[in-house]
């Protein structure tokens, strides 16, 4: 008895069990699930592609302990959120980039958008988007330049092909993506790509974006760990086939080259989840990603650029404060309050 | 489909631990301290004085106006005085202190037979039954609702993780509890009874509806296990789909809610004439030695609880009631009341505490919460002092669950939010 009352015991409120779930081990199912994309983007590009994503993480995880230290504060990185960004953003690049355009990005992302705002959680536009668009009007040419995946079908691989990037870029045939065939056939109705390579990711794009199985088999692990809320993709998928139906001539063709092509599976599941910059409430949840899908298209069909996923999100991360505040939920049981009479002097109180 | 409530969790329920021991009778050590506040309203005025000579069921404190309880005497012997100690709430209050003479004698109350209403109501109430749940509201007062009661609603879901107590009931004492219900739908003047009784206790079903069985108007409802399943609003809302408004108590749509020890409760006081000085308690947690369901005396200092099933391993907390809406306690010298429903003792292993880091926004709090709140906007309001907007987010509607803060992977202490928001509004009558 003794023993027991001199013993120092945890005081604190309620509950006094937790579920064991924490943020880092969160960040960590999701750089799995990323590594998914890695890998397919690796195999589809080439090992430069792996440099690059390593760059932005490093730049990241750099410009976020950066931070820590000028406003000396306790290091954050440990919660792994930067590795996430930074990998997020290097599988938004394309596959041959220049070595500075993902250190620049990495550090763009961390300190302007991310830290800046107040860290992890406090950020009110999605730091890889943000740093994606910035990249793309810093460096345009470099960032729209897609190279060709390697020819596995040739059977005539040399060592040179998984390095492309390293060694002479010219060499190397650019393609357009096929969104640019998405965006030219818009007036005529008749989309000419290749579904079956556009779902494996035999096609020209972001190291991340192209691999649509990869992307579905990354969503699948995040749902099955409850990661993400699978409304919020499955959402915005919807939306992309509705309003590619209703935006395009011959809409029927338009659903799958626009699902599957450029970022919109990869955004859907990665980016649109984000949980800062996406809605807290149900459903604010909704609309954010109805919403994203409609800009999106808008973009793809009557905007300058092939792709749009990134610019919506970033748009529309800008109005979730405004969502949330429009959806705020009533209580269980709420009842409205009996409207005033008209006149009633009562009524302001 | 399985009747329950939106929204909830499924924490780990760890009741394995105690759920197959028997009820096992603890005697009560050569001291007990009766707390004079066991329930939620007036204290309870002392009325012995050092030198009375005491039976177990005396009373020692009488309630002091009409929502307080009568308190009692938990052994036979002397008076030694009235002490300030520690209760499980943290609070100095005065406990009456007797030397238990080890004999146990009894003073009881004339048993009923077939009684009215009133003497129903009157009995809870000089036996001073209340909520033995752990929310400990005097029962006389719930049953003299002011407004027209459909029905009466037993919880027997015991929701709480580790909890066994109200399971061992039902295995144990079907008729009892049973005949507990019937006097109190008498009191209440209803003809419908619904308990409802989570969906991992199969036996317990099994046995409720068979010592309920040709009795009219007792409905036994499996429950889908989900935390908080008992939470009275919850609860209403499984079994009938109808909604406790917003602010109000469960009377407002015509239900009472009581539940299964504490119809065992007005069982005892009623059919065996024995005031309400002992309660089932279930002592668990991977640090105790031999977990089990105790039937214990109100008085008996919870170090002698521990003491009689032993620790087993080093213990970080020790929480009075469920590991969800318990407090817990800085050391185990209070004693055992009226709701005391569990004493557990955590390892560090169990309690997996975190510090908390930076919301991350990931809405988990909000998408778990029964009452429809968003706990991490009251929680970063009322850290910025924003009191008034952190009301538009309704804290006065939280029932504090806890499911919020079990979620949460930033471990924010969501349900202290919500707690220091009501009572700074309240403060501040904002
Ligand atoms: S806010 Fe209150 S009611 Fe909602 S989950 Fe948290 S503790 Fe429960
Ligand atoms: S669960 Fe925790 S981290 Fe997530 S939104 Fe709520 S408070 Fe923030």
């Amino acid at each position: 008895m003794q023993e027991n009352s001199t013993r120092k015991l945890l005081v604190s409120s309620s509950p006094h069990v937790g579920s064991g779930l924490t943020t880092e081990k969160i960040m960590l199912h999701v750089i799995i699930a990323l590594s998914f994309t890695l890998v397919a983007g690796v195999v589809i590009f080439g090992v430069y592609s792996l440099l690059t994503v390593a760059l932005c993480v490093a730049s990241c995880v750099c410009g976020e302990t950066l931070f820590n230290l000028i406003r000396k504060r306790p290091n954050t990185v440990k919660d792994l959120s930067a590795v996430v960004t930074g990998m997020i953003l290097g599988l938004n690049l394309p596959p041959t980039v220049p070595f500075y355009v993902p250190i620049v990005g990495g550090f763009v992302a961390i300190m302007l958008v991310k830290m800046l705002f107040g860290g992890l959680g406090r950020n009110f536009a999605n730091p890889a988007a943000t740093a994606r668009v910035f990249l793309l009007l810093s460096w345009g040419t470099q960032m729209m330049e897609y190279i060709r995946p390697i020819d596995y079908a040739s059977g005539a691989l040399t060592v040179k092909d998984f390095f492309v990037g390293f060694v002479d870029n010219a060499a190397y045939v650019t393609s357009a993506t096929p969104l640019a065939e998405v965006k030219s056939a818009a007036g005529t109705g008749a989309v000419d790509v290749d579904l079956l390579d556009m779902f494996l990711g035999n096609i020209p794009g972001t190291i991340g974006e192209v691999c649509a199985i990869a992307i579905i088999a990354a969503a699948i692990y995040l749902i099955a760990f409850k990661i993400i809320d699978w409304k919020i993709p499955l959402t915005y998928f919807a939306g992309i086939a509705l309003f590619s139906l209703i935006f395009y001539k011959n809409g029927w063709n338009f659903i799958l080259p626009n699902l599957l092509g450029g970022g919109v599976l990869f955004a859907g599941v990665f980016m649109l989840t984000d949980y800062a910059t996406s809605p807290n409430t149900r459903v604010g949840t909704i609309i954010f990603a109805v919403g994203a899908a409609l800009l999106t298209i808008l973009i793809r069909r009557y905007g300058g650029m092939n792709e749009g996923a990134s610019f919506a999100i970033l748009l529309m991360n800008l109005l979730v404060p405004l969502i949330d505040k429009a959806c705020k939920p009533h209580p269980f049981g709420y009842r409205k309050p009996p409207k005033a009479k008209k006149g009633g002097k009562e009524a302001a109180v | 489909m399985k009747l329950t409530f939106k929204h909830g969790i499924h924490p780990k329920e760890r009741k394995e631990l105690a759920a197959d021991s028997p009820i096992e009778v603890m005697p009560a050590g050569a001291k007990v301290y009766i707390p004079l506040i066991q329930h939620i309203g007036a204290p309870a005025e002392a009325c012995v004085a050092a030198g009375d000579r005491v039976k177990a069921g005396t009373i020692v404190g009488k309630a002091a106006s009409y929502v307080s309880a009568n308190v009692f005497s938990s052994v036979s012997g002397t008076v030694s005085g009235i002490v300030r100690r520690t209760n499980a709430a943290g609070r100095k209050i005065p406990h009456v202190v007797i030397d238990n003479d080890g004999e146990y004698e009894e003073e009881t109350l004339p048993p009923l037979v077939d009684p009215t209403k009133e003497e129903i109501i009157a009995r809870c109430k000089e036996a001073g039954i209340v909520g033995m749940g752990g929310a400990t509201f005097p029962t006389h007062v719930k049953l003299e609702s002011k407004t027209p009661i459909k029905a009466l609603i037993i919880n027997g879901s015991e929701c709480e993780p580790y909890i066994t107590t109200d399971y061992r009931l039902m295995l144990e004492r079907p008729e009892n509890v049973v005949s507990g219900i019937i006097l109190l739908a008498k009191a209440l003047g209803v003809d419908t009874v619904l308990v409802g009784i989570e969906g991992n206790k199969k036996d317990a079903i099994d046995r409720m509806i068979y010592a309920s069985d040709g009795i009219e108007g007792i409905l036994i409802h499996e429950l889908k296990t989900k935390y908080p399943q008992g939470g009275e609003k919850q609860l209403i809302y499984a079994l009938t789909k109808e909604k406790v408004p917003n602010g109000g108590l469960p009377s407002d749509v015509g239900y009472i809610v009581l539940n299964i020890s504490t119809a065992y409760a007005v069982y005892e006081a009623c059919v065996l004439g024995r005031p309400c000085y002992a309660r089932f308690m279930t002592v668990s947690g991977e640090a105790i030695a031999r977990p089990a369901n105790l039937y214990v005396r109100t008085g008996v200092p919870f170090s002698e609880v521990v003491d009689r099933l032993g620790v087993k391993e080093e213990y970080v907390k020790a929480v009075s009631g469920g590991p969800m809406m318990g407090i817990s306690l800085s050391d185990l010298t209070p004693s055992v009341s009226k709701g005391s429903s569990a004493l557990l003792l955590l390892t560090e292993r169990e309690i997996r505490a975190v510090r908390p880091t930076t919301c991350i926004n990931c809405a988990r709090c909000a998408s778990v919460c029964p009452m429809n709140l968003m706990p991490m906007m009251t929680d970063a309001l009322i850290l910025q002092d924003k009191i008034k907007e952190a009301k538009e987010y309704y804290p006065m509607s939280c029932i504090e669950c806890g499911c919020c803060a079990y979620v949460c992977p930033a471990k924010r202490p969501l349900v202290q939010s919500q707690r220091l928001a009501k009572k700074l509004i309240r403060e501040l009558k904002i």
